[in-house]
C-alpha cells in the first residue's frame, strides 16, 4: 500500500524515457502488432500493397468491424454479446422480407435497424433488470434469433427482389465502396461517443466499478440497456451490408461465428475482458490486423483449414503480450 | 524472558523504479513482545514487512533470525522460519469451511491419499480452544463475524508453529469489542513466547497493547523504544515530523433552516423507526458498533436500498428516492465507506473521477469539454490541497487521503445541500485525516448539512455539533457535543442505555 505512491521530484531522465516507451507499448501494442504484420505481408507478397487489394481487405472487414464496434462498447461495460451473429442472420431475413413486401429499400433498412434495436433492448433488459449474466442472456438470444431466422426462411435463403438494393454494398465512390465509408464513419462516431460524451464516460465507469458508478448517481441500468441496444443496432447496419452484397441472406450460415471474430478483434485491440478499460481505436486496429492476416494467408495460398490455427495463435500471442503491462 | 532477540534486521534498503523506499532501516524484535511498527502511509512499513515475509527482496542489508543470517527468498522461506504474515485484507476463503481454510494448501491426507477430515477438524479445534474461541470447524467461514475470521488467520499461524506474527492493521474491520478480544489473545500469545509485530494507525490501541515501538518516516528509522516511555502526542510527532492538532474544532456557527428531515424510516431487519433532522451548516455524527445499521440507513436515504416505511423531506418537501440519482437530484450527496470498492473508479483518471457525478456541468452540445473539466479540477486541487503531479493519471495511483479529497471534490462539484460521509478517514494517515476534517468543516461553514458516520466516536466528537448513537438498527441516544463523553456513548452503543428521541426537540438542543 505504501511504496509506489510518492514520486520523487528528481526522477532520473532515462527512467522517464523508459516509462514513456512502456506507456506507448501498453497503449498502442495493437498498432505496433498491426504494423509488423502489415510490413511482413508487403514483403512476403508483392500483390499485397496493390490498392485494390487494400480496399478488398477493408471491404471484407467492414461487416465484422461494425459489429466489433458495438461489441467493444458492450465489453467495456463489463458484458459480452454472443448473439450478434445470429441476430445478423435474423435481421437480414426480416429486412429482405420487408424489402420484398414493401418494395422500398428505406423500409428494409428501417426494419433492420428497428428490429435490431429492439433485440438489443431485450438483451439489455435481461441483463440490467433481470440481473442475468450477459453471457447467459445473450446465449439465449443467440439460439432464439437463429431459430427465428431459420423458421422464417424455412431453413434456406431469402433473396431480395427489389432493384437497387445491392447498390448499398456494391456501389463505390471512386474505388472505395460504400460499406468501407460506413465502417469508417461509424468508427469515428463511436469513438466520439466513447471519449467525448456522458454515455461513454458512464460505460467506462460502470465497467470498472459498477457499485461506485451507482453510488455516483449514474442510472447504471439504463446505461446497460443502452449499450446492448447500440450493439444490436450496429448489427442491423452490418446485416443490411451483408444482405445487400449478394442480394441474399442465408438463415443457416450467415453470421456464423461472427461473435467470435468480433470478440477476437476487441481482445486483440486491448479491451479488458471484465470491462472498464479499452479503446475503440484498439478495436479498429484489431479488426484490420485480422483482415490483413486473412488476406496475407489467402495470397500465400495457405490452406483454409490451417487459417484458423494461425488466427488462434495470433489472438493468444497478442493477449500474452498485453499482459506484460 | 524479554532479553532474547529473535529477529534482527539491519541496514535494509529497498527501492522501486529508482525510488528509494527504505534507506537502511534497522529493526529488532525480542521474544515474547508486541512490537508496534508505526508510520504514515508511504513510510515504508509494508515494504519492510514484505521483505521480512519474503515477498520482496531487499537491495541491501541482512536479516538475522534466531541468531542465524537468513535469506528470505520467498514467502515459503519466511514461513519455515516461523514467520506468519496476517494481511490487512484477510486471506480466508469465505465459501470454504473453517477447517478447510486452516489447512488450505497443507491438507492432511490419510494413507489412501484422501483428505482426512477428522484429523483436520481435531487439530483445528485444538488450536482454536487454545486461543479460547469456540467455533465449529465445519462452519462456513462466510457465516462468521469478521473478528472470528481474524481468529482463523491467527490460528492458521499458530498451526504452522509461527513464533513471529506480523499483523497489518488487524483492527481496521473490527468493532471495539472484537478488538478487545483480539488484544486479549495477543497478550496470551505473548505469554507463550510468540513475538508479534503490530502495524496500526490507531495509536490508542498501541499504547494499550504494545511493549515497544519503532517509527518509520519516509523510509528511515526515526525512533524506537519502550511504549511506557512515550505518549501518543510524541509518537504522532515522530510519525508526521511535526506536531499535529488533536484539539476539538470550533463548532460555533449559526445554523440555518432544517434541510433534511427523516421520519420513521424503517427497513426490516436493518433499522427501525429512524427519525432525525439536520439543519444548514450543521455537522451531525452517527456512531455505534458494527452491525448497528447506520450504513444501511444512509444507503437507504441515498437510494441504494429501498425503504419500507417512513418518509424523507428535503427543504421541507417530501421526496421519493428510489435510486441514487434521485437522491443526488434532491440535493443529497454520499461519500461511501470502503473507498476502493464503493467510491473510486480506478480505470478513470483523477479529473474524470471528480466530474463523474456532474458531467452536465462540463457538457457543450452533448460533448464533454475536457478543458473545462481540467480547469475545474485545478481549482479543487488548490482548495483541497490534492497532491497529484499530473491529474490525468489513474486515481488509484494516489494515496488514500488524496483519493478521498478527489471524492470530496466530486460532491462539492455536485453542490449537494446534504453530504453524508461514511467512515471518511478509513485507511488515511494522521496528517491527511486532519485535512479531511478541515474540509468537512469548511463545507459546513459554507452552509452544507454534514452527516458523518463513524465507529470512532471520540474522533468525530471533535467537530460534530451533535451525535446520534445507534444500536441494532435503532437510535438509542442523542446528545449535543457538550453532553457527550466516550463512556456515555459506549453505554448507548452497547444498548445498556436507551433514550426516546423526540422529533423536533433535536434542533433545539444544539442551537444554544
Amino acid at each position: 500500500m505504501a511504496q509506489v505512491q510518492k514520486k520523487p521530484p528528481n526522477e532520473p531522465a532515462h527512467n522517464n524515457q523508459k516509462m514513456n516507451l512502456s506507456w506507448i507499448w501498453s497503449e498502442y501494442s495493437v498498432v505496433i502488432a498491426f504494423l509488423i504484420i502489415f510490413i511482413l505481408a508487403s514483403i512476403l507478397n508483392d500483390r499485397f500493397l496493390d490498392i485494390h487489394n487494400m480496399t478488398n481487405i477493408l471491404m471484407q472487414v467492414s461487416t465484422i468491424g461494425i459489429i466489433a464496434l458495438g461489441m467493444t462498447v458492450v465489453m467495456l461495460s463489463g458484458g459480452i454479446d454472443l448473439s450478434v451473429g445470429s441476430v445478423l442472420a435474423m435481421l437480414g431475413v426480416v429486412s429482405v422480407l420487408a424489402l420484398n413486401a414493401s418494395g422500398s429499400i428505406l423500409v428494409a433498412v428501417l426494419v433492420a435497424l428497428l428490429v435490431g434495436a429492439a433485440t438489443g433492448f431485450i438483451n439489455g433488459v435481461l441483463v440490467a433488470k433481470g440481473r442475468i449474466a450477459s453471457f447467459i442472456a445473450t446465449l439465449g438470444m443467440m439460439a432464439a434469433a437463429r431459430s427465428i431466422a431459420l423458421y422464417i426462411a424455412d431453413g434456406g435463403s431469402e433473396s431480395g427482389e427489389v432493384e437497387g438494393f445491392t447498390n448499398i454494398s456494391n456501389n463505390a465512390i471512386g474505388i472505395i465502396e460504400y460499406p468501407i465509408f460506413i465502417f469508417l464513419i461509424l468508427t469515428a462516431l463511436i469513438y466520439i461517443l466513447m471519449q467525448k460524451t456522458r454515455f461513454g464516460r458512464y460505460v467506462y465507469a460502470l465497467g470498472s466499478n459498477e457499485k461506485a458508478a451507482l453510488l455516483s448517481g449514474i442510472r447504471v441500468d439504463r446505461i446497460k440497456i443502452g449499450v446492448y441496444t447500440l450493439c444490436s443496432l450496429l448489427v442491423g447496419v452490418a446485416a443490411i451490408i451483408e444482405t445487400s452484397r449478394l442480394n441474399s441472406i442465408s438463415s443457416s450460415s450467415s453470421g456464423n461465428l461472427y461473435e467470435l471474430d468480433a470478440i477476437a478483434a476487441v481482445i486483440i485491440g486491448g479491451t479488458r475482458m471484465t470491462g472498464g478499460k479499452g479503446k475503440i481505436i484498439g478495436t479498429f486496429f484489431g479488426i484490420l490486423l485480422l483482415g490483413v492476416l486473412n488476406n496475407m494467408m489467402n495470397l500465400m495460398n495457405v490452406s483454409p483449414y490451417l487459417q484458423g490455427l494461425v488466427k488462434g495463435l495470433i489472438i493468444i500471442i497478442a493477449v500474452l503480450f498485453q499482459k506484460k503491462e | 524472558m524479554h532479553d532474547e532477540t529473535v529477529l534482527n534486521m539491519t541496514g535494509i534498503k529497498k527501492s522501486f523504479n529508482q525510488v528509494n523506499v527504505l534507506h537502511g532501516v534497522d529493526f529488532s524484535l525480542e521474544r515474547g513482545e508486541i512490537h508496534a511498527l508505526l508510520g504514515e502511509n508511504g513510510a515504508g512499513k509494508s515494504t519492510l514487512m514484505n521483505i521480512l515475509g519474503g515477498v520482496l527482496q531487499p537491495d541491501d542489508g541482512q536479516i538475522e533470525c534466531h541468531g542465524h543470517v537468513m535469506k528470505m527468498d520467498g514467502p515459503h522461506a519466511a514461513q519455515q522460519q516461523g514467520i506468519s504474515f496476517i494481511h490487512q485484507e484477510l486471506n480466508v476463503v469465505p465459501d470454504l469451511k473453517v477447517y478447510e481454510n486452516m489447512f488450505l494448501g497443507t491438507e492432511i491426507r490419510n494413507k489412501w491419499g484422501l483428505i482426512d477430515v477428522k484429523e483436520m477438524c481435531r487439530q483445528t479445534q485444538d488450536v482454536l480452544s487454545q486461543l479460547g474461541v469456540y467455533i465449529d470447524p465445519k462452519a462456513y467461514v462466510s457465516s462468521l463475524e469478521t473478528s472470528y475470521k481474524q481468529m482463523i488467520e491467527i490460528a492458521k499461524a499458530l498451526l504452522k508453529q509461527a513464533n513471529i506474527i506480523i499483523m497489518d492493521e488487524p483492527t481496521s474491520a473490527l468493532t471495539d469489542q472484537e478488538s478487545d478480544r483480539l488484544f486479549e489473545l495477543m497478550r496470551s500469545l505473548k505469554k507463550s513466547g510468540v513475538s508479534i509485530i503490530y502495524i496500526s494507525h490507531k495509536l490508542k490501541e498501541i499504547t494499550a497493547v504494545c511493549d515497544r515501538y519503532t517509527v518509520l518516516r519516509d523510509g528511515s528509522l526515526v525512533g524506537t523504544g519502550k511504549i511506557q516511555d512515550i505518549d501518543i502526542d510524541k509518537i504522532t510527532q515522530l510519525m508526521v515530523g511535526k506536531s499535529v492538532n488533536t484539539e476539538a474544532y470550533d463548532v460555533d456557527r449559526t445554523l440555518g433552516e432544517p434541510v433534511l428531515h427523516v421520519n420513521n424510516l424503517t427497513r426490516e431487519r436493518e433499522f427501525r423507526d429512524i427519525s432525525f433532522s439536520i439543519s444548514k451548516g450543521e455537522v451531525v455524527g452517527f456512531t455505534g458498533l458494527a452491525g448497528d445499521g447506520r450504513t444501511e440507513l444512509f444507503e437507504c436515504i441515498f437510494g441504494y436500498r429501498k425503504k419500507q416505511h417512513g418518509d424523507i423531506h428535503v427543504h421541507g418537501r417530501k421526496v421519493t428516492i428510489t435510486h441514487p440519482q434521485k437522491a443526488l437530484r434532491s440535493g443529497i450527496g454520499f461519500v461511501p465507506k470502503n473507498r476502493k470498492e464503493n467510491a473510486i473508479i480506478k480505470d478513470l483518471n483523477v479529473i474524470q473521477n471528480m466530474s463523474l457525478s456532474s458531467l452536465g456541468h462540463f457538457e457543450n452540445k452533448g460533448l464533454i469539454n475536457s478543458k473545462r473539466e481540467k480547469q475545474k479540477f485545478s481549482d479543487y486541487q488548490q482548495d483541497l490541497n490534492i497532491k497529484v503531479h499530473d491529474p490525468s493519471v489513474m486515481i488509484d495511483s494516489l494515496s488514500g487521503g488524496n483519493q478521498q479529497k478527489v471524492i470530496i471534490a466530486k460532491w462539492l462539484e455536485v453542490n449537494s445541500d446534504v453530504i453524508i460521509f461514511d467512515n471518511p478517514t478509513q485507511g488515511i494517515d494522521v496528517g491527511a485525516k486532519n485535512e479531511i476534517y478541515q474540509q468537512i468543516i469548511a463545507m459546513a461553514d459554507l452552509g452544507k448539512a454534514i452527516i458523518i458516520l463513524s465507529s470512532e466516536a471520540p474522533e468525530i466528537l471533535r467537530f460534530c455539533n451533535r451525535l446520534y448513537v445507534m444500536f441494532q438498527g435503532e437510535i438509542t441516544g442523542h446528545f449535543p457535543r457538550e453532553a457527550a463523553s466516550e463512556e456515555l456513548i459506549m453505554e448507548y452503543a452497547t444498548g445498556s442505555k436507551k433514550e426516546a428521541v423526540k422529533i423536533g426537540s433535536s434542533t433545539e438542543k444544539t442551537t444554544q
